[in-house]
């Protein structure tokens, strides 16, 4: 480690994989810190391996919460040196990874560009607040990274979900047998089914080999068919000379001089337990909306007793999650098809994109904004837990004709997902807990949590609109047919959380403005999904990595300019 | 055959411990009802694989703790429930019963649970054999296991599922077996169809590499399409 960088970056998933790229692309001495460990997917990656090798046929553990396979290093909902709390009340689950990439190693790789409607939902319904950019700011830059990352998909001029230019995606993957059917029940509704856009390649690109169709995304991928820093981002950098990463160092607050610009950050070695400081001409944060917004509270001073960028509270205000509810049937039409490989891109190859823009403006929706659903079908590779689904559906409890049903029933079980907006409101935010500290003496984060009535009536919609089409294609529901929203929805912890740290027009709505940069010190940015002014029902990674991508060229220029 | 009915590691303290862990952690156990035998205690070991393990070269750090007993009822339940065919193994040839025994020694909540549950329940079967027919679950006639795992399978399937609810403690002494159907076999046919013989049993064929995607076929289109006539959605 040097002494002095250009820009510092705190984390290496996808707002900080993209920083970097951009950052060391344009010439700057970038330092990387990972709170976690170096992590190659190349190496690492479990492809192929059959539950039967891993301890418990891989079934989830509190060690490895979503099970032994996945790409996750010591991370979850709990990390035994790292504790959150929860305000009286409420309910939130802090999913984090400690490795290098986080959380891009296994995510969906769903990617939706947010539409035009999306910056500006407060002119649209007088709800929330509009961004300070508009769809159009921010498309040359959804570009970018789509080129660069490769995403498959289709453009099919959806309304509020935009296309992107022609020859940019990737062919998507064909429907499964089941999706085909599922679809046809949805488009017989009047519901619009569109093509999933994912970043998993279908044909070679930039050098990376095409998808294998086997083999889940959830595990990462050991050939860089899908999208993760440590395959697509980390290694352009590194290449370019610029770029040096420090793992296993926990940044914990920014250093700023008595000139009120930043100097630095302040880390602990998580492996020694030694506290550093390391010196940089800009600060980038993108350790995750939440680690962010911790960072920023924690780095009080003389200057920011209150935390940096908190002089008017805003830090840790408008957290918000995807507003979600599921359901799962049993198709009996479903049984009649043979045996086939449904492993496809392993994420759905279709998805059903909010439908009622005009059902609202005609007031017969009961809440505002909308939802995705997700479907997940298939004879999917059997998991140790997922057979219990389709024992209940055997009329056999045991014995030779358990076992002749459970091939009747293996992959007629379709399950549903809700993704939708939500809207920020006053009750939902962190702060620090007054009283507990990480394992190294860092005050910890505590959760405030309330779904307003908008996210509650629209998850209702979402579970009757589960209902409907199980119904329409003679399905059986075998859990979530309870409509009662405030029952129905998942708790907040979805690993969507975006927020805390919003972009605005000024210091007095907002800590940062569209660059990301803080108002209150100019070589201070926040590039992660903290920076979101509200959250729309698309997933947000992609849309972190064009913010990312448009802030890492600002903050370039400003650098060429000698403006930090 | 008779062999050492009793598992090692007998304390009445830890029985309780386990008891009271499982209350805790089954959101939705069911009404015990019946009164029966009593439970046994059975010590956890070990520590787990961690939370970054080598997922490429895995190991199961914690020893498997099934007396010989123990193993020969896990086996054959587990045949019951799933019986070998001419085309496919029985569990008992997967050495599904290894594998259940490394699942109620892991040392993870969910495993300690189970592991009250299958421990009592194997160790249930035994005791009311003892008690109606003298003689041990394995030794008895065909039919008399089958009737004893007929009545749990019964009672475990006409306990409505709104009746669930966190029992008393107590309530779990005298009904143990009942959870045990629930738990073994959702152990038992997980451990199964998660192996390659397993998947070629029930029918998946993914986890090859593949060079495209293979979109649905005629066959499938057409019998998929008679299904949507029938449901009305396709109209020709």
């Amino acid at each position: 480690m040097q002494e002095s960088y250009d820009v510092i970056v705190v984390g290496s998933g996808a707002g900080g994989g993209t920083s970097a790229y951009v950052l060391t692309h344009a010439g700057l001495k970038v330092l990387m810190l990972e709170a976690g460990r170096d992590y190659n997917p190349a190496s690492e990656t479990a492809m192929f391996n059959l539950p039967s090798a891993a301890p418990l046929r891989a079934a989830p553990t509190p060690d490895k919460p979503m099970g032994f396979y996945d790409a996750t290093v010591d991370g979850g909902w709990e990390l035994p040196n790292e504790p959150y709390t929860n305000a009286e009340g409420s309910e939130f689950h802090w999913w984090r990874a400690r490795m290098l990439g986080g959380r891009t190693n296994h995510w969906g790789r769903f990617c939706l560009r947010y539409g035009p409607y999306d910056f500006k939902p407060y002119s649209r319904d007088g709800l929330g607040v509009d961004w300070p950019i508009t769809y159009e700011d921010l498309a040359p830059w959804y570009d970018n990274v789509e080129r660069l990352i490769g995403v498959c998909g289709a453009n099919e001029g959806l309304e509020n979900s935009p296309d992107s230019p022609p020859g940019l995606l990737l062919p998507p993957p064909p429907l499964r047998a089941s999706e085909y059917f599922v679809k046809c029940g949805f488009e017989s509704l009047g519901i619009p089914v569109a093509t999933a856009r994912l970043a998993i390649l279908t044909q070679p690109y930039n050098g990376r080999p095409p998808c294998l169709y086997a083999t889940h995304c959830f595990r990462g991928c050991a050939i860089g068919a899908n999208f993760q820093t440590p395959t697509v981002l980390l290694p352009p950098a590194r290449s370019t000379g610029n770029l040096q990463i420090r793992t296993r160092s926990l940044v914990y607050q920014i250093d700023v001089g008595k000139n009120g610009s930043a100097r630095g950050v302040s880390f602990v070695d998580v492996h020694t337990g030694r506290h550093h400081s390391v010196r940089g001409k800009a600060v980038v944060l993108a350790a995750s909306a939440c680690e962010s917004a911790r960072i920023l509270l924690n780095s009080r001073s003389g200057l920011f007793p209150q935390g940096l960028g908190n002089d008017h509270g805003l830090v840790g205000r408008y957290l918000t999650d995807s507003a979600r509810a599921r359901a799962a049937a049993y198709f009996p039409a479903l049984e009649k098809l043979a045996p086939r490989n449904d492993d496809g891109v392993s994420m759905f190859h279709m998805y059903v994109p909010w439908w009622g823009y005009r059902g609202q403006a005609r007031k017969e929706l009961d809440f505002p904004r909308g939802y995705h659903i997700e479907t997940f079908a298939g004879r999917v590779m059997p998991q140790m837990g997922d057979m219990d689904q389709y024992v209940d559906l055997c009329e056999a409890a045991y014995g030779s004709r358990l076992k002749e049903e459970m091939r009747s029933k293996f992959g007629t079980v379709f399950s549903f997902l809700g993704c939708g907006e939500m809207i920020p409101n006053e009750q939902s935010f962190i702060d620090l807990d007054p009283a507990v500290k990480d394992k190294w003496g860092i005050p910890a984060l505590r959760f405030h949590w309330k779904w307003s009535e908008h996210e509650i009536r629209q998850v209702a919609h979402q579970r009757r609109t589960f209902l409907e089409v199980i119904d329409r294609l003679g399905g059986k529901p075998l859990d979530g047919t309870d409509t009662d929203g405030a029952r129905a929805i998942i708790p907040p912890g979805n690993i969507h959380e975006v927020g805390g740290v919003r972009m605005g027009v000024s210091p007095r709505d907002s800590v940062v403005n569209s660059f990301g940069q803080t108002w209150s010190v100019k070589n201070v940015f926040v590039m992660d999904g903290g920076v979101f002014a509200s959250h729309a029902d698309k997933n947000p990674t992609l849309t972190i990595m064009a913010l990312s991508w448009r802030s890492s060229a600002y903050l370039a220029e400003q650098a060429r300019k000698g403006d930090l | 055959m008779t062999g050492p009915h009793e598992p090692r590691g007998l304390s009445r303290r830890t029985t309780l411990k386990w008891l009271a862990a499982a209350v805790m952690a089954t959101p939705n156990y069911r009404q015990y009802r019946s009164a029966r035998a009593q439970p046994i205690i059975y010590e956890p070991v070990s520590k787990g694989y961690g939370r970054d393990p080598d997922l490429n070269h895995p190991i199961v750090p914690w020893s498997r703790t099934m007396t010989a007993r123990q193993l020969q009822l896990t086996a054959f339940l587990a045949d019951l429930i799933l019986p070998g065919t001419d085309s496919t193994p029985a569990p008992s040839a997967l050495r599904i019963q290894d594998f259940v025994d490394e699942w109620i020694s892991a040392p993870y909540p969910q495993q300690q649970v189970d592991r009250a549950a299958v421990l009592e329940g194997l160790r249930w079967l035994d005791a009311e054999a003892e008690r109606r027919w003298q003689r041990g679950f394995l030794e008895v006639a065909n039919s008399q296991q089958q009737q004893l795992l007929d009545e749990t399978v019964a009672e475990y399937q006409t306990i409505p599922l709104e009746q669930a609810q966190q029992p008393e403690l107590g309530a779990i002494f005298e009904s143990v077996h009942e959870h045990f159907f629930s738990r073994f076999r959702s152990i038992v046919v997980g451990a199964y169809y998660t192996t390659q013989e397993g998947f070629r049993d029930i029918g998946y064929i993914g986890n090859v590499p593949l060079a495209s995607y293979p979109p649905i076929t005629e066959q499938e289109k057409t019998l998929l399409d008679t299904e949507l006539r029938r449901l009305g959605i396709l109209v020709r």
